[in-house]
């Protein structure tokens, strides 16, 4: 009979510098082939947060990831390609109801896209450092995106220390479509991002794993949404969603990883705090539990929550526009908080491995750090299923 | 801001490398198990990173992003 691969305990050095350094397709012994199905759908906007009274649907997308690591050698080739379709309608605007009382107009519900994604990262040791190359391209009708990466990791203290880093660039391109729920759009641009971290790994006793990360992110071009619009009382319509043209980014993570030996389970904490130069502040804490049964069986409950502070420039609305001329509505700029649950079953079956999971996502402003004056009422609920299928050869 | 991000990582990494034990090679056995990688399960884990850069302000960590947008 064939041994179940992936959820074996294979206590060897390689197995264990894989897990410290948390490079992707680092020196594998077999061809791995990983398969991932997603549906993803939100909630309906309440009729009583929307400007027309009536409930209205959200955004459903499909998505297909693919991944296949291939070793040779000491070297791995690592390519993820994902492929997803996405439909349904979008916060617009928010404008003020008769009381004063922010509500949302959506888009049309006419929103069709796809988007492709491809990337492919090689993995090999030199001069005493393990190295990973990125390159990755994705594409949707609207948005075009180039980016590439260079990962490195060197192992101190015969493995019980392993610092690592990166750097990374990518060139994002943006054609927005004019449409009913778009007739006032720019017609074209850009953005350079650029991100760097750094971090270390710890083996801390036979049991228990330590990372801390710190992580630079520089976006430079156009970093608004198109799509959006913002509600100026005073002009009684709205305006384009405008946001500066660059933005710093800080995260400084941690993650923490500690194996119960006579539950036969690792709980992961994972921990994050981002702070950037639209004065976003946020805090994002995961807790999970990783049980394995019988050594064929992983089932990992989790839960996760995350609150941030708005950026300095959105408001719902704005009685007259702001001298800077930025405005934006969006959501994600809000304060808010967000609560999550999530399940992840896997059953290894000979060389092969089969996993079905849910999450289910609720943003509030009762989730959040600070006490939130107005609610943003585009904030978002949504159930997210997977099923999964893995071969090793 | 950064600066204070900057002492606090510098602190917390001094204060570990400190509480570390030296652990042997032949000791690493349950470090070295699947479910205690840092990321157990990549293909999920990166599915699960895109959405909620599509959804929330913040992002970042030991990755490098890119993979477009898929806002909405």
């Amino acid at each position: 009979m064939a041994t179940p691969k992936s959820l074996m305990a294979k206590p060897s050095l390689s197995a264990l510098t894989a897990a410290a350094l948390a490079l992707p397709g680092l020196a594998q012994a077999e061809l791995q082939t990983d398969y991932l199905y997603s549906h993803y759908e939100e909630g309906d906007l309440p009729g009583g947060r929307a400007a027309s009274g009536q409930s209205s649907e959200r955004y459903t997308i499909d998505s297909h990831l693919f991944r296949v690591v291939a070793p040779f050698d000491d070297q791995a080739l690592t390519v993820n390609a994902t492929y997803e379709t996405m439909s349904g309608a979008s916060p617009w605007w928010v404008q003020p109801d008769a009381n004063g009382r922010p509500v949302q107009v959506m888009s049309g519900a006419s929103i069709e896209e796809e988007r492709f994604d491809v990337q492919g990262a090689w993995t090999l040791p030199l001069a005493d450092l393990d190295w990973s190359v990125a390159l990755g391209y994705s594409t949707e009708d609207d948005y075009e995106a180039i980016n590439g990466g260079i990962e490195g990791a060197y192992a101190l203290q015969n493995g019980q220390l392993t610092v690592s880093g990166g750097l990374g660039y990518s060139y994002d391109q943006l054609d927005p479509e004019v449409g009913a729920s778009s007739t006032d759009v720019i017609a074209d641009a850009d953005k350079d991002s650029f991100t760097a971290y750094g971090g270390a790994s710890w083996v801390i006793d036979a049991q228990t794993l330590w990372q801390s990360t710190l992580s630079y992110t520089l976006h430079d071009g156009y970093l608004s949404d198109p799509y959006k619009r913002a509600f100026i009382v005073d002009d009684a319509g709205t305006v384009r969603d405008a946001r500066p043209g660059s933005r710093e980014l800080w995260a400084l993570s941690a993650r923490f990883r500690h194996y119960v030996a006579a539950a036969n389970a690792a709980l992961h904490v994972d921990y994050r705090y981002f702070h950037d130069d639209w004065e976003i502040e946020a805090h994002t804490l995961e807790l999970s539990w990783n049980q394995v049964f019988a050594e064929t069986w992983r089932v990992t409950p989790a839960v996760r929550w995350y609150s941030q502070s708005q950026a300095y420039f959105y408001a719902p609305y704005y009685a007259s526009a702001r001298s800077d001329g930025l405005a934006s509505s969006d959501y994600r700029l809000s304060p808010y908080g967000a609560l999550s649950a999530r399940v992840d079953l896997r059953k290894a079956l000979g060389e092969w491995e089969l996993g079905v999971g849910a999450e289910w996502y609720d943003a509030s402003a009762d989730y959040a750090i600070e006490s939130v004056d107005v609610v943003n009422p585009g904030l978002v609920e949504y159930l997210s299923l997977n099923l999964r299928l893995a071969r090793r050869f | 801001m950064k600066r204070w991000a900057m002492r606090c990582g510098v602190l917390l990494w001094a204060m570990l490398a400190g509480a570390c034990a030296a652990v042997q090679p032949w000791q690493r056995g349950d470090l070295a198990r699947a479910e205690m990688a840092f990321e157990p399960d990549p293909v999920l884990s990166s599915y699960r990173r895109h959405v909620e850069f599509s959804k929330e302000a913040a992002s970042g960590g030991a990755s490098l992003g890119g993979g477009g947008c898929g806002c909405n």
